[in-house]
């Protein structure tokens, strides 16, 4: 059971894979129905289901494939002339097999459709043209015909026969076949056609092969039509083709895959990491000899994982035909039922694109083109009548640009009507009349994607529902992808979804508001402009700025993300100008970090559906970045109010309070050496106040940070490890509350540069090792207004 | 070697078992938010660590404070004083996070100290009080050491969303 599981399997697997092209192969066939190498290509698709569907017993498949490759056959052979019906019958007859093969695959067996209706149809294509060429091939269908019969009473009968019965059916079968055999045979010699006979020859022999005794003579009959038909010089030249094309494949599981770009993310974040580390050691070692060699195996480790993360990428990525090979099929089906004449042409269809992408990127493409055939190409008569070309064309391109693909859907219809685009909206109450004026043609355009809009006066099967391009908009930016839309009246329509090429690793810009951090996907920032805060304005309530020719609206990310201002803003701020299809918006943020590769990861079950947060990644220092989830950010930033500007009286009032006592003062001791720390507690212990010590930097600006003192002032230490006195200072100074908050130099170092940059990062003091008691206490007591009265 | 360590450790596994067995045991790991000590069972813990860096994450209840990294997982942070409506409180050298796990579904959680290792037996427990009674009480019941009460926690509840 398991063998035939697997067999099973890979018949399914080649099944969907042969039909895959056999669509398209179908339509070029009908504008070129003499081109043999198709023909020979579709029939082989038919032959090779048949064989195996008879070996798997799936009589009924086998039954209709049978009568597929007759007609094939046929017209192979030059007896049959493919028009439009009998294209319609032969895609309604592929349609029927790959019902039956999804059956097969979602049941194991190929009942429940009823296919005698396609059956006799097929039947008749092969009879009636038979009749119009030469009336001595009429033989043959008429056998056919019996043949016919007689297999559909084998599907019964297989069922309860035993072996001696089979092998009876079997002979009575072949002979019955030979004997069909020598009547086409002579139809054929009395015909004019040349086709060798071995290739009739070995067909009867098939039917036998639906039962184990007869397995070997044509399980797989392709290679052996090639050598039958290789006196046949149009036909020369396929198998050379065929045998260049073949590629070395296995077939992998998608889970490993999935597993092993799992891996490759947490690569990456190693990677980030390790570059992050050596840039520190860099910093703290200059110069030391060992730093060039790690410096080589960092850039080596971070080479090797770019590629292999490339490489994995690779293996993921499928060609987007596997898409556009439907297309054609499709076109041609609503053509005929527009009554319209649509021509398809498809460029690039070899980009490639990540599995799960392709698999998500054919449903909206199949509204647009629906679209394109059902609102865009006009009627012949309409268009001949403009001076176009009775034939419409709908252009299917793919392309790579950067990190990004580009699939563009162009027609050459009758184009987007602004004005009748917002007429229409404004009916069906999606935009108000004061909307529709300051619409720019773009936003216009963009309309077609909001729920609920139609431009269709009734509803047909093609379309009008209002539901598709709704759908196209979200699933595109489902993807991280973007729509933009171009149309002229009268001349047509384009239409550009721009995708990443992978979904786990993207390329983010990291932006910091205060002293948070995210990530914004990088295939949705346009550009980053500085602004001086006086190029703010405000227009009915919002922030606007002018950028260029137009006018862009502002969001501050803090008022987005409800982020605590505690340091001061400076009077310079980034703007990183968003772009999602039309529409456009500034971000406000403090300052820009860098563009990094970062590995998305989910925020889990708990946390999941946070607005405007579309996931998280772990940073180079281990901690973690939330990532911006830039559809639901424009979503918010209609609805955020500017946020008041940051109270900072409060603060300055908690620093300003009241002091009843000496002990009410707090002063700060920055220096590495317990020993100097030791000195200067001596020299202040005088005075009552409070002192509270740090060993470096980073250890007083975390004391800073928890807000449990409020310090009147600071001594730095300049020399110190971790963060110095310069940094310290500089980093004091950017939190609003201790703007004012004396900052006084002690240290050994006494260079007049010195001096200046202690001024520079904001000092207001600054004493020179070794110094008196007295001194420095005369120089604290003078900083922070110590009232006599206290001593 | 590691024959003889595998037959140690099968043998411990066993006495572990029989005890259970015999005398219903539950183990708990105890600790304190606020005044009062609260226990989980020791099989929902995954680990417990020191307090480090975290990541804010907006428009959730204030007793979420974020999410942090653990080995590569974004796991969410939350702090038990607040979900309990207890005042803040900042972080010093005793505060634990907890990591819990029910299924797939894992969190940290903040606590103000750590107890110890509890073994108590089921007699010794009693239901939830009636006023926390009901479903969507995050109280499994109540436990009684000689001198002092444990309120155990439901570990499925206190990972489950509730906003």
């Amino acid at each position: 059971m398991d063998e035939f599981q697997e067999i099973l399997q890979d018949f399914l697997v080649e099944s969907f894979e042969l039909i895959e092209q056999l669509d398209q192969d179908l339509v070029e066939l009908e504008s070129n129905p003499q081109d043999l190498e198709l023909l020979n290509r579709i029939f082989r698709v038919a032959h090779t289901i048949k064989g195996a569907s008879s070996f798997l017993n799936f009589d009924v498949l086998t039954h209709l494939t049978h009568h597929m490759e007759d007609v094939l056959n046929k017209a192979r052979h030059g007896d049959l002339v493919i028009d439009a019906d009998i294209m319609d019958v032969i895609l309604e007859s592929i349609d029927l097999m790959k019902a039956l093969l999804v059956i097969i695959r979602d049941s194991s067996s190929d009942g429940g459709i009823d296919v005698s209706a396609c059956v006799s149809r097929l039947d008749k294509c092969t009879g009636g043209s038979g009749e119009v060429e030469s009336p001595i091939v009429q033989e043959v269908p008429s056998a056919e015909k019996t043949e016919v019969e007689e297999s559909e009473d084998d599907e019964i009968d297989y069922e309860n026969m035993d072996a001696d019965e089979l092998e009876a059916e079997i002979e009575r079968l072949l002979q019955q076949r030979q004997a069909e055999d020598r009547a086409k045979r002579a139809a054929k010699s009395s015909s004019d056609d040349t086709n060798p006979e071995e290739d009739f020859a070995d067909e009867p022999i098939k039917p036998a092969s639906k039962t184990p005794v007869a397995v070997t003579p044509t399980p797989k009959p392709a290679p052996i039509e090639y050598d039958s038909d290789s006196s046949d010089d149009a036909k020369a030249a396929a198998p050379a083709k065929k045998a260049s094309t073949v590629e070395q494949t296995i077939r992998v599981d998608v889970k490993r895959l999935d597993h092993l770009m799992n891996l490759i993310g947490e690569l990456v974040l190693a990677k980030n990491r390790l570059i992050k580390i050596n840039d520190d050691v860099e910093e703290r070692y200059e110069g030391e000899g060992f730093l060039e060699e790690l410096n080589q195996v960092v850039s080596i480790v971070s080479l090797v994982t770019t590629d292999l993360q490339i490489a994995v990428m690779k293996t993921r990525m499928l060609p987007i035909g596997k898409v556009f090979n439907k297309f054609p099929r499709m076109i041609r089906d609503l053509s005929r039922e527009l009554n319209k004449k649509i021509e398809l042409e498809i460029f690039g269809e070899d980009t490639e694109l990540d599995k799960s992408i392709v698999e998500e990127v054919g449903d909206p493409l199949v509204h647009i083109i629906r679209n394109s055939c059902d609102h865009g190409i006009e009627t012949p008569q309409i268009r001949a009548g403009q001076g176009k070309n009775e034939t419409g064309t709908i252009k299917l391109k793919a392309y790579n640009e950067g990190n990004q693909i580009v699939i563009q859907i162009d027609d050459d219809g009758k184009g987007l009507d602004v004005e009748l685009l917002k007429k229409k909206s404004l009916e069906k109450g999606i935009i108000t009349q004061k909307e529709a004026e300051n619409m720019s043609d773009k936003e216009a355009f963009a309309l077609i994607f909001k729920p609920g809009f139609s431009m269709a006066a009734k509803v047909t099967n093609v379309s009008g529902r209002g539901v598709g391009m709704d759908v196209v908009k979200t699933n595109i930016e489902k993807l991280n992808g973007i729509i933009d839309i171009d149309s002229e009246l009268g001349v047509g329509t384009s239409m550009k979804l721009k995708i990443p090429l992978t979904l786990a690793i993207i390329q983010a810009l990291l932006v910091g508001v205060q002293e948070e951090h995210y990530a914004i996907p990088l295939a949705s920032v346009l550009e980053t402009v500085r602004i001086s805060t006086d190029e703010v304005y405000t227009v009915e309530g919002r922030s606007v700025m002018r950028l260029r020719e137009d006018v862009l609206p502002l969001v501050h990310i803090g008022d987005i993300f409800e982020v605590e201002r505690i340091l001061d803003s400076s009077e310079y701020a980034y703007v990183v100008v968003l772009g999602l299809g039309t529409s456009k918006l500034g971000l406000i943020v403090d300052t820009l970090v860098g563009q990094e590769e970062i590995v998305i990861k989910s925020l889990g079950e708990f946390l999941k559906g946070i607005e405007g947060i579309a996931g998280a990644t772990i940073r180079g220092d281990g901690g973690v970045t939330l990532i911006v989830d830039v559809v639901a950010i424009m979503d918010m930033a209609k609805h955020v109010k500017k946020s008041a500007v940051a109270d900072s009286n409060s603060d300055s009032a908690m620093l300003t309070r009241e002091k009843t006592k000496a002990s009410d003062y707090t002063v700060m001791i920055v220096d590495d050496s317990k020993t100097d720390r030791m000195i200067m507690r001596k020299a202040l212990e005088p005075l009552g106040v409070t002192l509270v010590e740090a060993g470096d930097g980073q250890e007083a600006l975390g004391i800073l940070k928890q807000g449990e003192y409020n310090f009147d002032a600071m001594l730095i230490d300049i020399e110190m490890p971790r963060m110095d006195g310069y940094t310290l200072a500089t980093e004091i100074k950017k939190y609003n509350r201790y703007k004012n908050l004396p900052l006084i130099a002690v240290t050994s170092r006494t260079g007049k540069s010195d001096r200046m940059r202690g001024v520079e990062s904001g000092m207001i003091e600054y004493i020179t090792k070794p110094y008196s008691a007295d001194y420095l206490s005369s120089v604290v007591q003078r900083n922070i207004n110590f009232r006599s009265e206290f001593l | 070697m590691s024959e003889k360590l595998k037959q140690i450790i099968s043998k411990q596994h066993k006495t572990d078992e029989s005890i259970n067995h015999s005398e219903d045991i539950v183990q708990l790991v105890g600790f304190i938010i606020g005044d009062e000590e609260f226990a989980v069972p020791i099989l929902a813990i995954q680990e417990i660590i020191k307090p480090f860096p975290w990541t804010r994450v907006p428009q959730v209840p204030k007793y979420i404070v974020g999410v942090f990294n653990i080995r590569g997982a974004v796991i969410p942070l939350i702090d038990l004083r607040l979900k309990f409506g207890l005042s803040p409180k900042k972080h010093n050298e005793d505060t634990r996070f907890i990591v819990m796990r029910h299924g797939d579904d894992i969190a940290g959680f903040v606590i103000d100290r750590l107890t110890m290792a509890i073994r108590i037996k089921k007699s010794r427990i009693g239901p939830a009080p009636e006023t926390a009674n009901g479903d969507d009480t995050v109280i499994d019941g109540v436990g009684k050491q000689e001198d002092r009460i444990i309120t155990i926690l439901k570990v499925n509840k206190l990972l489950e969303r509730d906003f």
